[in-house]
């Protein structure tokens, strides 16, 4: 008997949820203080710039560059047993300096991959309804 | 200038250490206490303060702790959880006795093999991530060797350095670690093919990268100046600490993984004190990773920004160098003490308790740090 093997899964709550959603509607959103329009990733209760607890999301353009990424060869959860190797990386956002997001970058032979490439958001479905925003290199 | 309230380390001691004993993280905890109470010789009676860190998941309380060892009564303790590892116990107790609210503490760090590096384990029973890591496990990023290698890029990226660079330190400080058989797991010295045919485990972080997963208990005790005359061992004195942050919590997430909170920390602890990176003759620096080293060889302003690869191959962190460093042969050699072990082991050199390994420069200054990345500490050590 072999068991299915589950993806590791988010727990969307109120704070995550629309970025699931997002997600699974084909748009990269991320959350967006009402006040002064600081994006900040992951999302918290209040602003970190001006302490507003107005905060609701937005949605970025999905371009971006390879902040730094390393290719993972062990898989420290099963669903990645098949997967290996892959590229994990840190893109930042165009939307705003030090906007950053840990993610996947995809469509691409990952020893190609080079710190501050181009790159642009794609959806990877992830399984159980979840669909993952991931990065491939950037159209010319 | 005299410093007023110094706090000194007076006693230190491991518990057995191995990869599975099967001790309890309790036992553990008891041995190193007792180990520490015997170098320093004196008794729990003597303890009027109890510091522990750990993980949430293998946590020993401090007044657990103080009631298995019959300490009658405590001033001060404290149980965190939060953090760089080892040093936050040793920030706690340098406060309580500099402040006046305890006058001999006892500090702690046990840890447990399993479940250590995180990883599925982390995510429990239940079937979704909670938190903010959900933004990260789906991706693949589940332990601190992902955000390891992630770091080390950066740091290629910026700086040019090379794989080559980080075996370089591997290799130097596993020299320590073969002069150190009775503590070391590893007894042959490495060569840069061993360190680059070394198995990945997130490219281009190494498996000789990692710190060694071991079951272990580390305990030092600290008190005044003044008890500190009267006790057996000779005193090694704090003179400045520092701990430092970064804005960002997540560690894959900080503004800039090459200046990370080992440079917060550091600036802090230079500007409380008349010591000079000159004057420091020997460092423990936290290889968790071995880029973590790395970082605070730059940090401390021991070497160039983007050049702790250079001054590691030129031989200078060695023990004949300007700067032996992690002269046990670090974590990665003697196993996961979360830093305890390089405030145990500079301690050890600085009062002339190192035995064979006593490093030829007659250390008298020494610097410690613990962590990287969201959350970093460090102090300087003297002799006198
Ligand atoms: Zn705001």
């Amino acid at each position: 008997m072999t068991t299915e093997v589950l993806p590791p899964l988010p727990l969307p709550n109120e704070l995550t949820a629309a970025f699931w959603d997002g997600a699974n509607q084909g748009k990269l959103v991320i959350q967006r203080c009402n006040a002064c329009g600081h994006f900040q990733h992951a999302p918290e209760p209040i602003c970190a710039n001006c302490l507003s607890f107005d905060l609701g999301y937005a949605a970025v353009s999905g371009k971006g560059s390879v902040y730094t990424f390393c290719i993972p060869t062990q898989a420290f959860h099963p669903w990645f047993e098949d997967k290996l190797p892959f590229v994990l990386a840190v893109v930042e956002l165009d939307e705003q300096p030090g906007l950053k997001m840990i993610t996947n970058i995809v469509e691409t032979n990952p020893d190609n991959v080079k710190v501050g490439d181009r790159v642009e958001v794609t959806f990877s479905p992830l399984g159980e309804g979840f669909t993952l925003p991931v990065f491939r290199p950037a159209a010319q | 200038m005299a410093k007023k309230n110094r706090v000194a380390i007076v006693g230190v001691g491991y518990s057995d250490v191995s990869r599975g004993s099967g001790l309890t993280l309790d036992k553990l905890t008891a041995q190193s206490s007792v180990a520490a109470m015997n170098d320093a010789g004196i008794k729990p009676t003597d303890i009027d303060g109890v510091v522990v860190h750990s993980f949430p998941h293998q946590f020993v309380s401090s007044t657990h702790t103080a009631a298995m060892l019959g300490i009658p009564d405590v001033a001060f303790y404290s149980g965190n959880v939060d953090g760089a590892a080892y040093s936050v116990a040793a920030m706690h107790a340098i406060a309580a006795i500099a402040s006046g609210s305890a006058e001999t503490v006892l500090t702690l760090r046990t840890v447990h093999k399993a479940g250590a590096a995180g990883g599925a384990a982390m995510l429990g029973p239940q079937r979704g991530i909670p938190g903010n890591m959900q933004f990260g496990m789906p991706y693949g990023s589940f332990t601190g060797s992902h955000w390891a290698g992630m770091y080390m890029q950066r740091h290629m990226a910026m700086y040019g350095s090379t794989e080559e660079d980080f075996g370089a330190f591997a290799i130097a400080q596993r020299k320590f670690a073969v002069a150190n058989p009775t503590e070391s797991f590893f007894h042959e010295e490495l060569t840069m093919d061993d360190y680059l045919n070394s198995r990945y485990i997130a490219k281009p972080l190494h498996l000789l990268d990692c710190d060694y997963p071991v079951d272990s208990s580390s305990a030092l005790i600290f008190t005044t100046e003044e008890r500190a005359r009267d006790m057996k061992q000779k005193p090694v004195f704090f003179d400045s600490w520092a701990n430092g942050t970064t804005a960002e919590a997540d560690f894959s997430l900080v503004r800039d993984m090459t200046h990370s909170s080992p440079w917060m920390a550091s600036k802090r602890m230079w500007s409380r004190t008349d010591l000079k990176p000159s004057d420091v003759d020997t460092a423990g620096l936290y290889d968790g990773f071995s880029f973590i080293a790395m970082q605070w060889l730059e940090a401390l302003g021991f070497c160039g920004e983007g050049e702790s690869g250079a001054f590691v191959r030129s031989g200078a962190t060695s023990a004949t160098g300007s700067l032996p460093t992690n002269t046990d042969g670090g974590a990665c050699n003697v196993g996961r003490r979360h830093g305890a072990n390089f405030f145990i082991e500079v301690t050890r050199q600085l009062r002339g308790t190192a035995g064979d390994r006593a490093l030829p420069n007659k250390p008298e200054v020494g610097v410690v740090s613990n962590a990287v990345g969201g959350f970093a500490a460090c102090a300087l050590l003297t002799a006198e």
